[in-house]
């Protein structure tokens, strides 16, 4: 039973944190509705809030952002294409050099993404230079280099669940007369779900953030949006981008909502999402 | 007067006519080619994407653009080993010396930039093409100076007063302006390109804590009073004050006849590109008076071009915070990168830092 001290504390602790990672965003938006005199420094609270920043949001930060949400979804679910037979295939075998298959795939982890960026960009130069193959500024160049660093969240997370996973339910399964394909279809992937559904969450997130790798990857035409947010605050502040921020926070927040009503949070965070890290 | 009005009319149907011709001539000059340019973003690539753009697609031709920081860029060069994905490039005095180990870059036929003639002759040569510069000065608070009772900064060394601490920032040694800065120091304090002890000690008596990596912080810190004074060129600080911060300029005594320090920008053409017509036609429309006017005023840089320098005049922020003499401009301190051993200066340049 908890004193009420301990309730209080405990109160008082989760209202801070609640604070402390809200507070950005409440800042971001707010700052975003100032509608005062063009301000170089971020209005918080705003003057005479309006969303007249919201209608000067350029046009190429839509368009990153589209791209952004494409590569993202695109290199999440090629990830898990990646990553469910890979962690399946990891936990269920005995091999002697397990743990080497197991490091290389978690090791886009340890690898700085400004690494990742030019060693891919070199690897495609060396790759058109032997096969004439040119990948360097193509979307499906960006892509694999976004497979790369998304990879390792999708498969840790999945690997964290099939290790507790019971594997009386999949000889139950057997038993009954299913067969493997059957199996896998109808009970392991299903009982697997959130850990795919949280490794993909993460691997969404790392995509679509990333900007280290993407500034090597992109090219005129495509920039993603972090990528295209970044070059625009390098020259100047414009309170467009808060209003462009804010639209994706909005965004975020919207597809948790979603998340939450398809699969349940509680469902992700009993995963034991993020243990890849 | 009818036979003068006669031959008048001719003649102006003959000139027109002519017009009309090279213009046709030239409109399709460029039909199908889409040339590739590595700048820097926001309302840098704005400027360009506004003036020079809409002449390029007169022409039939499409200009795409790279965005990026010319280190980034040159990062992009170098694991491409040479080859790039941009036809032009913008290029930092800091950096020529990187591209003097590499052959990146091919010549520029000058006789097709014909507006080099608005440049003095060290703005130019067979690879680079000047395109801006910057006047690197000391911007500083008059209120603030004043309410501290300090007087106008002269040079580097009275940032470090002590009514000061905490409100001085400095460019990174990793921004835009951080080497050419920390040469200004090393200059002031009597030292020069191979000798750096001398800046170090002044960086560590100036004992500023803060460092920008992009000058528009600055603006952003004199607004809410973060700052006092920031060593950021004159452009950032004509923002600073458009912005209604009360700020003023001063360009640093540096050493005897010599006050304040300019960095400049440059355009190259890379070795693989393949557009070299339209890459010469670019830096050529770069360097209009038009345009130099327009992009100084919009992007905070300081013109090449004389005339675009003329107009400049005209505006009381510019006229009050940037220095207008040519002469004076032309003898500012340009730090000779060739003679920099970069990893001295950032070895040396942390290593005062983290001591402090």
């Amino acid at each position: 039973m908890q004193t009420r001290l301990e309730k209080f504390i405990l109160f008082l602790w989760c209202g801070f944190s609640y604070v402390f990672l809200l507070s950005p965003m409440v800042v971001v938006m707010g700052a975003s509705l100032h509608g005062g005199e063009f301000s170089a420094a971020i209005k918080f609270p705003p003057d005479e809030p309006s969303f007249q920043w919201y209608t000067k949001i350029p046009i190429e930060q839509f368009k990153a952002l589209g791209l952004s949400l494409i590569v993202a979804t695109v290199a999440t679910f090629l990830a898990a294409l990646i990553a469910i037979p890979a962690a399946l295939g990891l936990v269920r075998s005995n091999f002697k050099l397990k743990f080497i298959v197991s490091t290389v795939f978690r090791a886009p982890l340890q690898i700085p993404a400004i690494v990742s960026g030019i060693a891919f960009l070199q690897l495609y130069y060396l790759l058109f230079d032997t096969s004439g193959l040119m990948l360097a500024g193509t979307i499906p160049g960006m892509l694999l280099g976004h497979i790369f660093i998304a990879t390792p969240f999708m498969f840790g997370t999945i690997v964290a669940v099939l290790q507790r996973f019971d594997r009386r339910l999949e000889e139950a399964s057997h038993s009954l007369g299913a067969g493997r394909w059957r199996t896998l279809y109808r009970v392991t992937l299903p009982t697997i779900m959130p850990g795919i559904y949280s490794g993909g969450l993460y691997a969404f997130m790392v995509s679509f953030a990333d900007v280290p790798m993407s500034i090597f990857l992109t090219a005129p035409g495509f920039v993603t949006y972090p990528v295209e947010l970044f070059y625009a605050m390098e020259n100047d502040f414009d309170p467009s981008i808060l209003a462009s921020s804010s639209l994706v926070i909005v965004f975020c927040l919207g597809m948790l909502l979603v998340v939450q009503k398809v699969v349940g949070l509680e469902a992700l965070l009993r995963s034991g999402g993020g243990s890849a890290r | 007067m009818n036979k003068l009005a006669k031959t008048i009319s001719s003649w102006s149907l003959v000139v027109g006519l002519a017009s009309a011709l090279a213009g046709n001539a030239t409109a399709g000059e460029f039909d199908g080619v889409t040339l590739k340019v590595a700048t820097w973003g926001g309302s840098w690539k704005a400027n360009i994407e506004k003036i020079i753009v809409p002449k390029f697609e007169a022409l039939g031709g499409k200009i795409e653009f790279v965005t990026g920081s010319p280190a980034a860029n040159f990062a992009k060069l170098v694991a491409g080993r040479g080859r790039a994905p941009f036809d032009v490039m913008e290029i930092l005095d800091a950096q020529v010396g990187d591209f003097a180990q590499v052959d990146y870059l091919q010549s520029i036929d000058l006789d097709l930039i014909p507006n080099k003639s608005n440049l003095q002759p060290f703005q130019y040569n067979e690879t680079y093409v000047g395109s801006w510069n910057t006047q690197e000065t000391i911007c500083y608070n008059t209120e603030k100076f004043k309410e501290l009772g300090l007087a106008a900064p002269k040079s580097y060394a009275d940032l470090a007063a002590p009514e000061l601490a905490d409100k001085v920032s400095l460019p990174d040694i990793n921004s835009g302006a951080g080497l050419a800065n920390f040469g200004g120091y090393i200059y002031a304090a009597g030292g020069n390109e191979e000798n750096i002890a001398p800046g170090l000690e002044l960086l560590q008596k100036i004992n500023a804590t803060k460092f920008w990596t992009r000058g528009g912080e600055t603006k952003t810190q004199f607004e809410t009073g973060d700052i006092y004074a920031a060593v950021v060129h004159a452009g950032w600080c004509a923002r600073a004050a458009r912005a209604g911060s009360p700020v003023m300029t001063v360009h640093p005594a540096i050493k005897s006849g010599v006050n304040g320090l300019a960095k400049e920008g440059w355009l190259g053409i890379m070795k693989s590109s393949e557009n070299v017509k339209a890459s010469h036609w670019f830096i050529n429309e770069y360097l209009t008076t038009d345009f130099q006017y327009e992009f100084a005023i919009n992007s905070g840089v300081f013109p090449l071009n004389q005339a675009s320098i003329d107009m400049m005049r005209s505006d009381e922020i510019n006229a009050r915070l940037m220095e207008m003499d040519a002469g004076n401009i032309s003898s500012m301190l340009r730090i000779d990168y060739s003679k920099v051993d970069k990893t001295m200066w950032i070895d040396g340049w942390n290593k005062t830092l983290t001591a402090n």
